[in-house]
């Protein structure tokens, strides 16, 4: 392939595809994304700490569960 | 966002179970090579690395799919316990794996259902979130 067929396959591609119009971005878009992200907070629920606090609990009294657990995460 | 809901539920579905993959596979790894635990190790990880993420993203698709008869996600994550954890005893005997016996489900299952409702709830619940689903 010579320089004339590059040429030529440039400008077919060219052709084919068309011209892409305001390419720009409108605006920035990463202050939209850490909003997104601040709205989703995790709100844990007092029932939920329990939950939380009981797990190392168990761990402790029943080690022999950790295992078995890790098997099924 | 509106495009292939269940797509993205199964990936925010898998992303836990992944991710906590690795930690699976260091413990396992180390007390079988470290601490020298006759473990067959290969059996073992079969269904932690295949059942069980495809089993969430599954389950994460199910959720989306309920659309308003769903309950909430913690309480629809806990459940996954009652269908993952005889899938899961049944391929232990099946592969003779002496970790996980039958005789140790009465003391696993409160806390695996503990850790799924709150790993749902509040791990898989954000990232539904975040990915535009539930």
């Amino acid at each position: 392939m010579n320089d004339r067929d590059d040429e030529k396959l440039q400008e077919l591609l060219r052709n084919a595809v068309g011209p892409i119009a305001d390419t720009e971005l409108k605006q920035d878009l990463w202050p939209r994304m850490l909003g997104k992200l601040d709205e989703q907070t995790m709100r844990a629920s007092w029932l939920d700490w329990v939950l939380i606090a009981l797990l190392p609990l168990w761990f402790f009294f029943f080690p022999e569960v950790i295992p078995v657990l890790l098997y099924h995460l | 966002m509106s495009k292939h809901p269940y797509l993205r539920a199964y990936l925010a579905g898998i992303a836990v179970p992944t991710m906590l993959m690795l930690v699976v596979i260091i413990v396992f790894v180390v007390v079988r090579f470290v601490f020298n635990v006759p473990i067959a190790i290969e059996r073992l990880l079969v269904f932690p690395m295949a059942v069980v993420p495809n089993l969430w993203g599954v389950w994460n698709m199910f959720y989306v799919r309920l659309e308003s008869r769903r309950l909430p996600l913690g309480i629809h994550g806990a459940a996954l316990v009652l269908l993952l954890a005889p899938v899961g005893f049944t391929l232990a005997r099946a592969l003779e794996i002496g970790v996980v016996t039958p005789g140790l489900a009465l003391t696993v299952a409160p806390v695996g259902l503990i850790a799924y409702y709150l790993l749902w709830k509040h791990i898989v619940g954000f990232l539904n979130q975040l990915l535009g689903v539930g």
